[in-house]
């Protein structure tokens, strides 16, 4: 109703309607959303790029970063209002303080889709280190403490029933330090993103004892803005879910589908689509193609996940007591969220 | 002082207009100016003018190293710490000094050495960590390994510039007395670079500092360097500070320390 009658007072309902172009370009609403040059942020990529957002009204710019911490920073500093990547220890710790809210999910590690290798190196593989069951007593390198691999980590050791503090985790910092580490033995296991499992299988360096997605399914990253903007501009965060949504629904037709025995199938648009992710991730759309996650359709959060994850990192010690998943999460955005806790 | 002395013989006392630019201890001072700051810093975070997400009160920041103390750990992360610098630094400084005096009391050690110094200080130590870490594992060696090659250049540059800086007249006067080449070193040459040596030791006490957070991003569960880069992954602002805090309090020890040996090596002066 605002949107129109701006519209009019510009130009009048007439003229916007026939010339729409030129005149919605003046009224659309300029917003901005953080994002990592990854497929799992793919939603992002097609909605902007097949105009959903020019569609529902917004002028959205999207903002680069290089690793997942500096996204809900960004969100929290103001430089961007929405942002779209994995849950950290470090995205609790922001949110817990009033600076975010979860309004839909990104992507899922979920049955099917290999996402995250736990892999061991051949030296410890003869010793006997052959199954996810077996990582207690053992050195396993991460990126850092309270990374998703961190959390992944903390769901196998509950579904095996191992302890986790009797795992040693090493953290470091890098994708390149955790291969050379791995490469020279100095760690047992190492859980290791696609590309990296796949170029390490490769060369002979170590074995995928199994997939974090098909062991353990779980939320592992989300659509989240400042609480501010909620209260403040709800008909934007609005429209720009109604965009993402779009994304994530032409996501998911092209690259989610599976056949009745779980193997891939190429979905709607498939080839133009990948073209979008791949120019937006600045990689070749065949290796693209090889790591592409689980996006919901409907943008649905598991949220049961989500409290559980700040569960564990409270238990770790690593996210302040008073944090909860109530305050976090806004169900409000998109209807049907998955596992909704009671309380 | 004699001068205005002698002027005052003539009966035309002319005013000491010397004075100034002679920085004079003022007590106090630094302390005061340090407690104005924090009150200022304290109050505009309760106050509500900063946001504690953007910078955590003092106040917090000493909370959380309580927290650190109480849980048993804040030792542990200060004594893995210190064995890393002293070993790096130790290793470091050295080899540096032992390469500063080749490159400056022998020719051609100088002509191989400068260019190599020139070509290898500046290579950010930390782009090196995934060689290191195959190199020499993730154990200790590496850490000690990264502050040691921080330490070594600015002390090899440092012994070099220093030695070359002692006055030749004093060298060939030594000479001229027939002393041998052994003494000029001992007595002449070294302790005319001590100075500038010292100097260099200030500077790669910092760099061994610095470097030692990049250290420990090998794989460290504890020393000050791991704490701070898990605090800063954790986004947990006041203790990213008290790391932060504990680092620069170990700086302002080492130059304390660095302080005394020089008034102690240099009474002579």
């Amino acid at each position: 109703m605002i949107r129109l009658s701006r519209r009019a007072a510009v130009a009048g309902a007439l003229a916007a309607l026939s010339a729409p172009s030129v005149l919605r370009a003046q009224t659309l609403r300029k917003t901005s959303v953080g994002v990592l040059r990854l497929s799992s942020s793919g939603p992002v990529f097609i909605a902007a790029e097949r105009g959903y957002w020019r569609e529902a009204g917004l002028d959205v710019e999207l903002k680069f970063f290089t690793a997942a911490q500096q996204v809900p920073v960004a969100v929290t500093s103001g430089d961007t209002e929405f942002g779209v990547t994995g849950l950290t220890a470090s995205f609790f710790n922001l949110a817990g303080k009033g600076a975010l809210k979860i309004v839909a999910s990104q992507s899922r590690e979920a049955k099917g889709f290999p996402l995250v290798a736990y892999m061991v190196t051949n030296a410890a593989y003869e010793k006997g280190f052959r199954s996810v069951r077996d990582f207690a007593g053992k050195r396993v390198g991460i990126t850092t403490t309270g990374s998703t691999f961190h959390y992944e980590l903390g769901l196998l050791a509950k579904k095996y029933g191992f302890d986790l503090s009797a795992v040693t985790l090493v953290p470091l910092q890098t994708l390149p330090n955790m291969q050379a580490a791995f490469k020279g033995g100095q760690v047992d296991a190492i859980l290791a993103p696609v590309t990296l499992a796949r170029a390490l299988t490769a060369d002979g360096s170590g074995r995928i004892l199994a997939w974090a997605g098909d062991e353990t399914p779980w939320q592992l990253g989300a659509l989240f803005t400042s609480p501010r903007a909620i209260a403040e501009k709800r008909d934007v965060v609005e429209r720009f879910v109604r965009g993402y949504l779009r994304g994530t629904s032409d996501f998911n037709a092209a690259f989610n589908q599976r056949d009745a025995a779980g193997n891939e199938v190429r979905g709607t648009n498939f080839a133009e689509t990948i073209g979008v992710v791949a120019r937006a991730v600045q990689q070749a759309p065949e290796l693209v193609a090889v790591g592409l996650p689980f996006v919901d359709a409907l943008g649905r959060l598991d949220v049961g996940d989500i409290y559980n994850q700040i569960a564990f990192w409270q238990q770790a010690g690593l996210v302040g007591k008073d944090v909860t998943g109530k305050e976090i999460v806004d169900l409000s955005f998109v209807r049907g969220h998955l596992n909704v806790p009671k309380n | 002082m004699p001068n205005a002395r002698s002027h005052m013989d003539d009966r035309r006392p002319v005013p000491f207009r010397g004075g100034g630019f002679s920085p004079m201890p003022v007590r106090y001072a630094a302390a005061i100016g340090f407690a104005v700051l924090l009150a200022i810093w304290e109050l505009a975070v309760r106050r509500g003018l900063v946001s504690p997400i953007f910078l955590p009160a003092p106040s917090t920041i000493v909370a959380a190293l309580g927290d650190l103390w109480r849980a048993g750990t804040l030792w542990q992360h200060v004594s893995q710490s210190l064995v890393r610098l002293a070993g790096g630094w130790c290793l470091g400084t050295a080899a540096g000094l032992a390469a500063g005096l080749l490159m400056g009391v022998w020719s051609l050690g100088r002509a191989v050495g400068v260019p190599f110094v020139s070509a290898l200080f500046p290579i950010p130590k930390i782009s090196l960590l995934p060689l290191l870490i195959l190199w020499l594992g993730i154990g200790e060696a590496s850490k000690i390994a990264t502050i040691a090659l921080g330490v070594f250049f600015p002390t090899a540059i440092a012994a070099y510039t220093a030695i070359d800086a002692v006055p030749r007249n004093l060298i060939r006067m030594a000479q001229s007395f027939g002393l041998p080449a052994g003494d000029v070193l001992r007595k002449i040459v070294l302790p005319g670079a001590l100075p500038g040596i010292l100097a260099g030791f200030r500077i790669s006490t910092s760099i061994a500092l610095i470097l030692l957070v990049s250290a420990e991003m090998i794989g460290a569960q504890y020393g000050i360097g791991a704490f701070v880069l898990q605090a800063g992954n954790l986004m947990l602002t006041d203790q990213l500070l008290a790391g932060v805090l504990l680092i620069s309090l170990l700086g302002l020890m080492l130059g304390a320390g660095l302080g005394r040996l020089e008034r102690h090596l240099l009474r002579w002066r």
